[in-house]
């Protein structure tokens, strides 16, 4: 019954931290400077070609009532018309998510199957005198390599070269996958880079946590194995921040996305929304933006939940995240 | 008989980035199979780096540097890892200072007496491993987390683990400090009983050389990295040889008599940073010359023990270290009411 | 610090100057060769690493004074502040950083001032949420209890026992956020939502780079290099500074 309730009380604060980022949002879009109709119609319209363009959109009626027809539209899953090209917004997103999806998902992947071993081992084989320096150098450089820098690179290197992945290119996964996955490897593997350093350097630290803990000296003195120790006893009690740092990097993987889809050119939701900011497009930016933060919140609350469930001190009594 | 354990002479340094500690300063210690020893000192007096050390247990910036130490003739400090991983699972055993966090929060405490019966123990194996360290309602604490269960009865579990595989030797570091008063006594009645059933030695780890004095055969205490007196418990307590123990005796408060002031050992144990030129204790000590502070004492004989000091035959000639009241006999194992704990 | 980087911008020539001819590769005149303009990069180069680090470093500094006041504040508060500062910071903490950050560049318009702003709210959440945990574990311990029992007054509490014990997550937090600093600046003007052209930093300089990659790669590696180091060694003086605020004991399990 108390689980029931904290579930409750958790879904409420994430609705309540949704309801926040889309009036926050609106008001943001509302406060640019340079309306839309002169962003539309550019700097020499006539008065009469303005108000009509107002009234067609609604950007007329109080902030209020704009934010509450959009609210509405929203709930819907109707995210209003591009203001520039006239299609849907939901219509848009749906078609570009498979793509931004697809990169998350694979770096990811990337990120807890190469990750996590990296960082156990490097924390197992760390030693008091420095020696774990090595993996501790190159994940701290993983983590200093900016997608666009590395992005960069790698186009460069791919596309004079001919190395034999192109670049560019896309085609759906369901059209033909080993074209799809010809054209995702390498923005995946940019992206990957940081996905897995950092995954490897919080897994290394909370490895290193859990190695002073008294139950495995206890598990060492009972002569236990280093392998059995870890699976037994090191993994999960390790996997609590790991587990949350792997949720946190999928919505920054969103963000990353964003460089990632614009150096590759893939239609994902990131090329769609940095144009759509240069445009002023109001409900592509809200919808897109508004998409990255209910996805991140959506994660958060799954993170609790698997915390919960790994690590039976934290699920019930502890308040989830520690704000 | 062989003893099962030989210290001597050992000598480990922990270092830190800006200095250098000497935790043993030449441990001379042996221990017969089926022994019960406490060993008692102060927090800095090396004992608990001596107990990690009979299992290799030390952190890693700890090193050995001087001496041997050997488990029923092996060379723990020359061990393979196999082999030291070995003598960890046949022949040692291990319980710590925090009952709960010695045991893994994420598992049942069921599931984690299995791990330790190596898959071999079913269900009823579980319980009466359980039982046998007097644990009420051993079924329900098979499927509980440590964090559910009290102090006590996580040291009872962590028991019940160690002595799953019925070791010679049963290493406990300051088993009880971290349990309510009343609930002490209990706990090391099961752990003596146990070890007294499956033949296995003790080596007790304690600041409490009165408690020790109840429950062990012989003492042995420590002060600056060595062992300053060692010999028979009742001995040691009723007519300590050492200044130190003596001291030790008079600050404890059993050993004072009503309306008696108890008598502080004055001044702080050192931090050594290498080998120390004379006693350790010399500072301290109200019987201390100047030789005391220049030349290591040797070990010599005083009636049932053996001692660090110059002035040990000299002293105990001149009785003047003060007899102290002998202690309660040592108390057999007493069956332990059960049902007294609650989560 | 700060006169530093400025006064950098002005070594190695001026920037503007069309030096040479068009996309140059390194030579003894333009060490760095020459860009698309024909500029040359040394001054190109410096006035960017100037640029980028100037604006980290005042948003930085912005966030760390933001960050300490809020924290401080709710950590040892408690209650309704607590709840309030929280929130907000829960809200900030929603959006992915370069999100954030392209939003703030559409209300704000492209340019440094949007740039400066993105990296005060990107840093923000974290370094609050931080500072929040120390302070409120430092207000539980004696030594302030006795403080307030002994009447001293809340601000010298605050300044004289809370700040110092929260300095260190100050300094430690205060180094990772300069790299994320740099890290959003360079995002942002790669996208060309941050610093404009003509002006350089070191992400307008990679995103010129890229565009003129296949013909001239020593205009994207040079400024690319700059900026991973830079990255790189300002995350190594934090993981210096973590182990030095909190040392760690290891263990080994042979």
């Amino acid at each position: 019954m108390r689980l029931f309730s904290w579930w409750i009380r958790r879904a409420l604060g994430a609705a309540a931290t949704l309801v926040g980022v889309s009036i926050l949002v609106f008001l943001a879009l509302r406060a640019m400077p340079g309306g839309f109709a002169e962003t539309i119609l550019g700097p020499f319209a006539s008065e009469e070609q303005q108000r009509e363009l107002a009234q067609r959109y609604g950007l007329d009626d109080s902030a209020l009532a704009q934010y509450w027809l959009w609210l509405q539209a929203a709930l819907g899953g109707d995210f209003g018309t591009s203001m520039i090209s006239q299609e849907p917004v939901a219509d848009e997103l749906s078609s570009r998510l498979p793509v931004t999806g697809q990169l998350a998902v694979m770096a990811v992947l990337a990120a807890v199957f190469i990750g996590v071993p990296l960082g156990v081992l490097t924390a197992v084989r760390a030693r008091a005198d420095g020696g774990g320096t090595v993996g501790r150098l190159l994940s701290g450089l993983g983590v200093s390599l900016p997608e666009f820098v590395l992005g960069s690179i790698v186009v460069f290197l791919f596309s004079r070269y001919a190395l034999g992945l192109s670049v560019g290119g896309y085609v759906p996964f369901g059209d033909d996958p080993a074209a799809n996955l010809r054209a995702m490897i390498l923005p995946a593997a940019v992206l990957s880079v940081f996905a897995i350093s950092a995954t490897a350097r919080t897994t290394r630290d909370a490895v290193l946590n859990v190695l002073v803990e008294p139950y495995v000296t206890a598990a060492v003195a009972r002569g236990e194995s280093p392998a059995f120790i870890i699976r037994h006893h090191i993994l999960r009690n390790a996997a609590a921040p790991v587990v949350v740092l792997i949720t946190t990097i999928t919505a920054y993987l969103l963000g990353g996305a964003i460089i990632v889809e614009y150096l590759f050119n893939l239609p994902g939701i990131g090329s769609y929304v940095v144009q759509a900011v240069g445009r002023r497009d109001y409900a592509v930016v809200q919808a897109g933006v508004l998409l990255a933060a209910a996805v991140f919140i959506v994660l958060n609350v799954v993170a609790d939940l698997l915390v919960g469930l790994i690590d039976p001190r934290l699920g019930v009594t502890a308040t989830g995240r520690q704000t | 008989m062989n003893p099962f354990l030989v210290v001597d002479n050992l000598a480990v340094d922990y270092e830190a980035p800006d200095r250098r500690v000497r935790a043993l300063d030449g441990v001379d210690l042996t221990v017969e199979p089926g022994e019960t020893v406490g060993i008692v000192g102060e927090s800095g007096s090396g004992k608990s780096t001596l107990g990690s050390a009979v299992g290799r247990l030390l952190p890693q910036n700890a090193q050995s540097v001087a001496g041997t130490m050997s488990v029923d003739g092996e060379e723990v400090f020359g061990l393979s890892i196999g082999g030291m991983r070995r003598l960890r699972r046949e022949r040692l055993g291990f319980i710590f200072q925090d009952p709960i966090g010695s045991l893994d929060p994420t598992k049942r405490v069921g599931a984690q007496l299995k791990l330790a019966l190596r898959g071999r123990g079913s269900a009823p194996d579980v319980a009466r491993h359980l039982e046998r360290v007097k644990l009420p309602d051993p079924r329900r604490v098979a499927r509980a987390y440590p964090h559910q269960l009290s102090g006590g009865m996580a040291q009872r579990v962590a028991i019940a683990i160690a002595m799953a595989s019925e070791p010679e030797l049963l290493v406990a570091d300051e088993p009880t400090a971290a349990l309510d008063s009343q609930v002490r006594d209990d706990v090391l009645s099961v752990v003596f009983t146990l070890a007294a059933e499956a033949g296995s030695g003790i080596l007790w780890l304690s600041h409490d050389l009165a408690a020790v004095g109840r429950r062990c055969a012989r003492v042995a205490v420590m002060y600056g990295g060595r062992v300053v007196e060692d010999g028979p418990a009742a001995e040691v307590l009723a007519r300590p040889a050492h200044p130190y123990t003596d001291a030790l005796a008079g600050s404890a408060p059993a050993a004072a008599a009503p309306g008696e002031r108890l008598q502080p050992v004055p001044g702080r144990p050192p931090v050594l940073t290498g080998p120390s030129p004379g006693c350790a204790f010399a500072d301290r000590c109200r019987f201390a010359v100047q030789r005391c502070a220049v030349e290591r004492p040797r070990p010599v004989r005083v009636r049932t023990q053996d001692v660090l000091c110059h002035r040990a035959a000299e002293l105990a000639e001149s009785g003047a270290l003060a007899a102290h009241a002998p202690p309660p006999s040592r108390m057999a194992p007493v069956p332990v009411p059960v049902g007294e704990e609650t989560t | 610090m700060v006169a530093a980087f400025g006064s950098m911008a002005n070594l190695g020539g001026d920037p503007a100057e069309l030096a040479g001819a068009r996309l140059q590769p390194p030579s003894p005149e333009h060490w760095l060769g020459t860009d698309h303009l024909g500029r040359s990069l040394v001054p190109r180069l410096l006035e960017g690493v100037g640029v980028t680090l100037l604006l980290s470093s005042i948003a930085v500094l912005a966030t760390a004074v933001l960050s300490t006041a809020l924290g401080i504040l709710a950590g040892y508060a408690g209650g309704a502040l607590n709840d309030l500062v929280m929130r907000l910071v829960e809200l900030l903490y929603a959006f992915p950083s370069i999100v954030l950050a392209i939003l703030v560049a559409a209300v704000v318009g492209p340019g440094r001032p949007a740039a400066m702003a993105a990296i005060v709210l990107v840093t923000i959440p974290l370094m609050t949420r931080l500072v929040r945990a120390a302070s409120a574990a430092v207000s539980q311990r004696d030594y302030v209890t006795s403080a307030i029992v002994s009447g001293v007054r809340l601000p010298k509490i605050l300044v004289r026992h809370v700040l110092p014990n929260v300095s260190g997550t100050i300094a430690v937090q205060g180094t990772y956020a300069l790299s994320v600093g740099i890290l959003v600046e360079g995002g942002l003007s790669f996208l060309g939502l941050g610093v404009q052209p003509p002006q350089a930093s070191l992400g307008v300089l990679i995103q010129e780079g890229g565009v003129y990659m296949v013909a001239a790669p020593w205009l994207i590696i040079a400024p690319g290099v700059v900026l991973i180091l830079a990255i790189l060694s300002i995350n190594v003086v934090g993981d210096g500074l973590r182990d030095r605020f909190e040392p760690r004991e290891t263990r080994s399990l042979r």
